[in-house]
């Protein structure tokens, strides 16, 4: 135990220096009364907690951050699985196409988000001209405004930042894969799809692993996206729990900071779940085989 | 060797500076005050306060902790060093009741020269009053205007509308030129949606409160409501869904791309009007439903927060930016109005900033000097948007912002 | 046969992707467009795609502005540092949790993931009180530190799942040559996860380069600001300058590539170049 402190003790300091302390502050946050302007005005033990269950919001908010996280990630692991095998093996243009893939990460999620309110704008935006032109659409279409289509539009926005990221871990894992497997699938007689699914894949399971719960993670938290986009409308009709924490805190009547970390608490508690559900369900597919 | 001739030297360096440290902490000075002030504009903002922080350093030896923040992120900068109990020492925000409903600022008699006071103009000292106190300092201050296009009204063939009836024709009349063209631009989005609200509202007899009762649901509002609501659906004069569309990057936008025939707005779109040049624009009275136009006055604020020993280093700082010459450098090179008695001295002969310095009399404020105001307008912004939706409910909307201002103010 | 066949696999592979680089870049290359237009083009109707008016004076005009030199320095400080800082300390722990069972590393995996659990947004406050306590706002180190730790889960997660991919023969074969536990890590084991450690040095970085809230709050000092806070003044509430934003955008894009461009290549496996034999 003690070798190992060796070996962990970097990790432990950065996490208890930079993690562990805000986090502290932000239970004693949660527990705590605050004046609109910030200040501090006493310990109120859980009532934060319980006025945020009688938030009227709290149930389409929670909703909304399922739908967000479910789409943005299933899809993401989906497109991701095809674009790594794809980028695996040697084709004219791979280099290419492996730096175009850096670009959305490389690019802030701020600025991704701003571009793309543009580009969805029903005035100004190219997405309406040019679908307008190809004949997909009879008319423009209000993306951001149309109660419809904002989810949508922030789906495919989460995906498109989030592909790269995910087709790299799993183009690290695809790497560890040693020829020889294939050559030996090959020689049962296994081939194609078959053999992606009985050889590849339990192989890419680390891989998935990581990719799966990080993305689930980052999606959960994700701010720049859904704030940006969903900016020009009243309400919490498409907010998810890190744009509703906002909210309380500093851009809604209730201008409740204690509230607000009372949410972020609940927030941590819910994506923990998430990732223990998701540990679970992947554990279990690995009877079959 | 060294060792004994260094440890004297040593200890009277320590003596010395303990004594210095002690001298300077005995006369209460602080060694920098932190002023935050927020980004009006990239090119004048930040010059004008670094230069300013610079007179005041050589003035008084103090350094300036000068921090220049967007207005998107200067609420939770500002709530995050309050909650750290971090306050700045001088603050410019467009809110300043909640901060002296908890204390934390120093009153006009405490933190300003008398000169100073006396220079402020009426109403905007008014509007900086809580408790028959003056705790927030006007700092600049813009009114609204009616903008029209020209050209679009001129094909038209209608006049600028002076009632609402007259409103309703033109941009019917606007609209129906076809091309994409939109009669009425409204914003009612969440940036600033209480500010075209207040506009509509008044200009039929209604307001936010009568007394110290609030009044937003009174007969006249919802009266209101429902004619903007009319506006976007019935008469569909409006751009597509202007519940969910703010000025800045909307409304504004697409006056300036010259699509629309009317608009209400304030002296900064009109000079990136003129830096563009693209639209023939006329600026002109608010319509009205009550014979009187009346338009909406907004001021910023300056507070002094209440620290140990920093009073008279933060009116020193205060005195120096209302110094005449200051305040008016930096009020027009940002395109916005002056607030004191001589500043609007200066600044009459301004030919740009005429139609608002005539409206200024009869521009009404927003009741900030209620605390429960900083919610109310949040509560505005965050759900007026939604009474113009299709299917939406005015009255229903008007209710429920007058229950939480009634409850909020317990 | 096989050739025939494996060329028209290639083709077909080439020509989707350059379909997949197109759906990529798309977005980009209207940022870059809209860069390169003046001011009063940036919002008609209809929308255009290409300038009437090309200005790359826009560029010129960022890349000069010293404010904007002074961003990207601070980036460029803070992302490698923080970069390095997180490697070097994931690295270690990564090996050894992949290699040891010891009582703890579960709960240790799962500390350092649950860490990753709580928002940016929520624990801002609480660093801004911590650092203005330690006295390192406006510092380097402050958002070196922080970055360095937001990361380190990711950076953890992945090494560990590389780490444990690795066969034990090569160690062993290490081992009866005669490395130590340390040398066998450096001399052995990373070369072979390289793949593994480059995938966690670019996503450390670009995730310290793209950082904004801890940024935007612990750097009050104009001097000090980051790209991400600093290209924000292009557009503010009265004044927007998008051509400026989408330009210094666009630049701010081009650091990430340049690392990406060093270290790609060492993104192929050196497993499968069969280090067992």
């Amino acid at each position: 135990m003690g070798r190992a402190l060796l070996w962990l003790g970097p990790s432990l300091v950065l996490i208890a220096a930079v993690v562990i302390y805000p986090a502290v502050e932000l239970v004693r946050a949660s527990l705590g009364r605050y004046s609109i302007t910030g200040l501090y005005q006493g310990a109120v033990g859980l009532r934060n907690y319980g006025r945020l269950l009688e938030q009227e919001a709290l149930p389409t908010v929670v909703g909304n951050t399922v739908t967000w996280v479910v789409l943005v990630v299933g899809i993401t692991i989906v497109i991701s699985l095809g674009l790594a095998q794809l980028l695996n093996a040697p084709f004219p243009g791979r280099r290419l196409v492996r730096w175009a893939l850096i670009v959305p990460w490389a690019a802030s999620l701020i600025m991704t988000s701003k571009l793309f309110v543009w580009l969805y704008d029903y005035y100004f935006g190219l997405v309406n001209r040019a679908l307008v032109a190809a004949g997909l659409l009879r008319g423009p279409v209000d993306w951001l405004g149309d109660d419809a289509t904002v989810m949508g539009a922030m789906i495919a926005v989460g995906v498109f930042v989030s592909l790269p990221f995910t087709t790299y871990v799993l183009l690290a894992g695809l790497a560890t894969i040693p020829g020889e497997v294939y050559e030996a699938a090959r020689v049962d007689g296994a081939s194609g799809w078959r053999a992606y699914r009985a050889v590849t894949l339990p192989l890419l399971r680390p891989a998935l692993l990581v990719a799966a719960v990080l993305n689930i993670i980052y999606v959960f938290n994700s701010f720049p996206i859904v704030w940006t986009l969903n900016d020009r409308n009243p309400g919490m009709a498409h907010d998810t729990m890190i744009t509703y924490m906002y909210k309380i805190a500093f851009k809604s009547a209730l201008r409740d900071v204690g509230l607000a970390a009372a949410l972020g608490v609940v927030n941590v508690g819910l994506i923990l779940i998430a990732v223990l559900a998701y540990l679970k369900v992947s554990r279990w597919r690995e009877e079959p085989v | 060797m060294m060792s004994r001739r260094l440890l004297p030297v040593l200890t009277l360096l320590c003596v010395i500076a303990a004594v210095g440290a002690a001298c300077g902490r005995g006369d209460g000075k602080p060694a920098t005050i932190k002023v935050v002030i927020a980004e009006y504009s990239r090119d004048h903002t930040r010059p004008f306060w670094q230069d300013l922080a610079e007179q005041y350093t050589k003035q008084t030896g103090i350094k300036v902790d000068l921090q220049v923040i967007d207005w998107n992120s200067i609420d939770q900068q500002v709530s995050t060093m309050i909650q750290n109990n971090q306050p700045p020492d001088v603050l410019n925000l467009n809110s300043f009741s909640s901060y002296a409903k908890d204390g934390l600022l120093y009153s006009a008699d405490e933190a300003l020269s008398s000169k100073t006071r006396d220079d402020f103009l009426e109403a905007f000292a008014r509007g900086g009053t809580y408790k028959d106190k003056l705790y927030g300092f006007p700092i600049l201050a813009s009114a609204r205007a009616f903008f029209y296009n020209r050209d679009l009204l001129e094909r038209a063939k209608v006049e600028p509308p002076r009632t609402w009836d007259d409103l309703v024709q033109a941009a019917r009349k606007v609209q129906a030129l076809g091309g994409g063209v939109i009669g009425y631009a409204l914003p009612l989005g969440p940036e600033e949606a209480q500010a075209e609200w207040s506009i509509w509202m008044w200009n039929n007899g209604g307001d936010w409160k009568s007394g110290d009762a609030w009044t937003i649901n009174s007969d006249k509002n919802v009266q209101t409501l429902s004619f903007l609501a009319a506006l976007a659906n019935t008469h569909r004069v409006t751009q597509v869904n202007p519940g969910k569309t703010n000025r800045t990057d909307g409304a504004f936008q697409l006056f300036k791309d010259g699509k629309v025939g009317m608009v209400m707005g304030f002296s900064p779109l009109a000079a990136q009007l003129d830096a563009e040049g693209k639209v023939h624009y006329g600026v002109t009275q608010m319509p009205t439903n009550v014979g009187t136009p009346v338009t909406l006055g907004v001021e910023d604020y300056l507070m002094a927060f209440k620290k140990k020993g920093n009073q008279e280093a933060v009116r020193q700082f205060l005195d120096l930016y209302y110094q005449p010459e200051q305040i008016t450098r930096w009020i027009t090179a940002e395109g916005f109005l002056p607030v004191t008695k001589t500043g609007l001295a200066r600044m009459s002969g301004n030919e740009k900033l005429k139609p608002y310095l005539d409206a200024l009399p009869s521009a009404r404020l927003a009741p900030t000097t209620d605390p429960v105001w900083d919610k109310v307008k949040l509560d505005v912004q965050q759900t007026i948007g939604l009474a113009v939706q299709p299917g939406g409910d005015p009255r229903q909307v008007l209710d429920r912002l007058q229950k939480n201002a009634a409850e909020s103010g317990r | 046969m096989a050739g025939g066949a494996g060329l028209i696999r290639r083709a077909a592979a080439g020509g989707l992707g350059l379909l997949v680089a197109a759906a990529l870049l798309a977005p980009y290359a209207v940022m870059l467009l809209t860069a390169l237009k003046p001011e009063a083009e940036l919002r008609v109707t209809p929308p255009r795609l290409l300038p009437a008016e090309w200005r790359p004076q826009n560029f010129w005009a960022v890349l000069r502005d010293p404010e904007f030199q002074s961003w990207l320095r601070v980036s460029l400080v803070v992302a490698v540092v923080s970069t390095a800082l997180v490697i070097a300390a994931a690295v270690p722990a990564a090996y050894h949790t992949a290699r040891h069972r010891f009582a703890g590393r579960g709960a240790f995996l799962f500390l350092v993931l649950v860490t990753q659990m709580f928002a940016p947004t929520a624990l801002v406050v609480g660093l801004y009180r911590e650092f203005f306590e330690l006295g390192l706002i406006n510092t380097y180190a402050a958002l070196i530190l922080v970055n360095a730790a937001f990361n380190l889960a990711f950076a953890i997660w992945i090494l560990r799942a590389f780490f444990a991919s690795i066969p034990r023969e090569i160690e062993e074969a290490a081992a009866v040559d005669g490395c130590g536990r340390a040398g066998t890590l450096l001399r052995v084991v990373l070369p072979v996860a390289l793949p593994g450690i480059v995938t966690a040095t670019i996503f450390a970085f670009i995730a310290a380069w793209n950082e904004y809230i801890v940024a935007l709050t612990l750097m009050t000092d104009a001097a000090m600001r980051p790209l991400t806070v600093g290209i924000t003044t292009y557009v503010t509430a009265y004044v927007q300058h998008w051509d400026l934003l989408f330009a210094a955008s666009v630049i701010a894009i081009v650091p990430v590539v340049v690392l990406f461009a060093l270290i790609e290549p060492y993104l192929v496996s050196g497993l499968t170049a069969g280090s067992v034999k």
